[in-house]
């Protein structure tokens, strides 16, 4: 804790730097704190490390079947859970159709958030009519026909995002470069993180893997930039930030204390809101589609 | 006699509950059905249990066998007279500039994203046509109008909740009690046999429809959320209006607010017209229509189709689609420009300067 005069000692200081280095483009009151760095190593003080590891994502968490190697099925087959009542199941079980219509067509490969992708888009403005983008995919969002992903990279020194719709006929190909899993549902915070971790080569080798390898877990725990960030990531349960580098007032700490003791985190039920019957007529719709590729 | 208006008046005093409650216990042996009916006008939400009062029983009363026999056969008791449809068909009318043809019931299954050939994303609504057939024809001699009407119902219903008078609308047809019964405004020579179903095939892609719905009920609502107004500010000494209008008109010329001035009042609930959609896409297979645009209304709630009035097209499929004149239709039938799933991904071609 610091003391009312360290406090008084510290705005002194702050007070200085900035009439010191008006001149200068740093601001000095984001390089500097009023609070003193906490340890880290005291668990109390770190929000995000002491949360044990559910917040992954949904399609982690579909029920596998027993005795049988566990397959990866794309996040968008699967309906929203949040809006039950009157969603159509025929609606539903058309657009999935479609899906695997145009599935035949291009190669929608396995990934994740956290992979590293190259996409190809025709576009009648470019020269040569294809664009070509490689970035690390920080998000997968929407259902079905309308699923995206958002691409991140930083490009001289601009961070650049792309959001793609999968089912787009103007996309032209999705080309793994590195596979890979994160222990995020998302990785929007990379915004906020210094460029190094979302800074990728446009040439950049393909990683090779075996067929049967299991997919690596990306455990790198990302610095930040100093603050204010776009959002109040200590508080959304967040792996992958190194918080032992960051410095939090007393009362953004204890917000982030209240902010864990979410329900979330110990609801056991939640792999079973995907109801049992939905998943294996997926399934099922999945492997005679397969069949029918292999034909 | 002046016991039973004593009763009446009675009834009208109290809430309706009571009177459904009172329906149900060995007084609704005495009352009369005069009585429930003059219940039944003070208020639409009595009207599931009036209506099996009406058709001479109580719920109650019967065994479950006895009720799952009755349900049955109100479910079978249209079809199993001889249907309209097995005498001599209707000769079909040709199509002429001035004629109309009948629209659809239709009910609204959600929307999904569908792409055209130089790959512009179109949000669709699906709409899809349950048990959509006609009733009934009233000729225009009738109706002493330019235009006859005739009768579509849609969705098989229940008949138990179903009052007599409105099931006997349907043994005209031969058909299932439907839940939604509709009349268009059709010429003559547009005119269907009673017990006609009707498809999805109906419309074409390529064709444009005018489709109404009642729309999604907001309630009472202000003025931002009603119009979109901005409201007044939150500080600066500003008491008791922050989401209140300011003015409402001039004073001295007018001298009084104008009509049709936008003010706070009932949102949604509405029978509202979306007009020139344009379809592009038919499952002939489950009936479903795909129309380019939003529709009014929540998912799973019934909307009119109907030809649209500007963009009319020429010779349409008439009076109606009926799949043993024409040839066997595919599954699914696209629009020319429209992008199928089934095709290679869109390229564009290099221009080579001249």
């Amino acid at each position: 804790m610091a003391t009312a005069r360290q406090g008084m000692f510290l705005r002194y200081l702050r007070n200085f730097t900035q009439i010191s280095s008006c001149a200068s483009h740093i601001r000095p009151s984001r390089c500097l704190s009023t609070t003193l760095a906490r340890d880290a190593k005291t668990p109390q003080s770190t929000p995000g490390n002491n949360l044990h590891e559910t917040a992954e994502r949904d399609y982690w968490e579909i029920p596998q079947r027993e005795g049988q190697p566990s397959k990866f099925i794309s996040p968008e087959f699967f309906p929203p859970k949040h809006r039950p009542g009157r969603r159509s199941k025929l609606r539903d079980y058309l657009e999935r159709k479609d899906m695997l219509r145009r599935r035949k067509v291009i190669d929608i490969p396995e990934f994740y958030v956290g992979s590293i992708l190259r996409v190809t888009m025709s576009d009648p403005c470019a020269p040569g009519k294809k664009n070509t983008f490689v970035g690390i995919c920080i998000k997968r969002g929407g259902f079905g026909l309308g699923a995206t992903i958002t691409l991140r990279n930083v490009i001289e020194g601009q961070g650049i995002e792309i959001c793609y719709e999968l089912y787009n006929p103007l996309l032209l190909e999705i080309d793994v470069i590195r596979l890979e899993k994160r222990r995020d549902a998302h990785l929007l915070y990379l915004r906020d993180a210094l460029p190094q971790y979302s800074t990728f080569d446009h040439d950049m080798p393909t990683v090779k893997r075996g067929a049967n390898d299991p997919v690596p877990v990306n455990d790198t725990k990302v610095r930040m930039k100093p603050r204010p960030w776009s959002k109040r990531w200590e508080r959304l349960h967040i792996n992958g930030i190194d918080f032992s580098k960051v410095t939090l007032r007393p009362k953004d700490i204890k917000a982030a204390e209240e902010w864990q003791a979410d329900w979330r985190t110990e609801d056991f039920a939640k792999k079973y809101e995907q109801p049992i019957d939905l998943v294996e007529q997926i399934r099922k719709e999945l492997d005679e589609w397969e069949a029918d590729v292999k034909q | 006699m002046a016991a039973s208006m004593c009763f009446q008046t009675y009834l009208r005093i109290l809430p309706v509950n009571f009177v459904r409650q009172a329906c149900k216990c060995e007084l609704s042996t005495r009352i009369s059905y005069s009585c429930v009916t003059t219940a039944r006008s003070y208020s639409s939400t009595i009207q599931d249990k009036s209506t099996s009062l009406q058709s001479g029983h109580l719920e109650s009363d019967l065994t479950t066998e006895n009720l799952d026999f009755s349900v049955d056969y109100a479910k079978v008791r249209n079809i199993l007279r001889p249907s309209p449809l097995k005498n001599e068909p209707w000769e079909a009318g040709n199509w002429t500039q001035h004629s109309k043809r009948c629209g659809v019931i239709a009910v609204k299954l959600g929307m999904m994203p569908l792409w055209t050939k130089q790959g512009e994303r179109l949000q669709c609504t699906l709409l899809q046509l349950q048990d959509c057939c006609v009733i009934d024809y009233i000729p225009p001699e009738e109706t002493q109008e330019k235009y006859g009407y005739l009768y579509v119902g849609a969705k098989n219903a229940s008949p138990l909740y179903v009052g007599k008078a409105y099931a006997d609308l349907f043994k005209k047809a031969c058909v299932p009690v439907k839940q939604k019964l509709l009349r268009f405004r059709i010429t003559d020579d547009a005119k269907l046999q009673p017990g006609t179903p009707l498809y999805a095939a109906h419309f074409r892609p390529g064709m444009y429809v005018d489709v109404t719905a009642r729309s999604i009920g907001h309630g009472f609502q202000g003025v931002m959320k009603r119009w979109g107004m901005k409201g007044q500010p939150a500080s600066h000494g500003a008491t008791k209006t922050h989401r209140k209008m300011g003015a409402t008109g001039g004073g001295g010329k007018p001298g009084r607010v104008r009509l049709g001035k936008k003010m706070a009042g009932q949102m949604g609930n509405q029978l509202r017209t979306e007009v020139n959609l344009q379809v592009v896409r038919v499952n002939t297979r489950y009936n479903i229509i795909y129309v380019s645009g939003t529709v009014p209304g929540f998912h799973t709630s019934f909307v009119v189709v109907k030809d649209a009035r500007i963009n009319r097209v020429k010779h349409p499929p008439f009076p109606t689609y009926v799949p043993d004149r024409e040839e066997d239709l595919p599954e699914e039938l696209y629009e020319d420009d429209l992008f199928s799933f089934d095709h290679e991904s869109i390229t564009f071609e290099e221009e080579v300067d001249k």
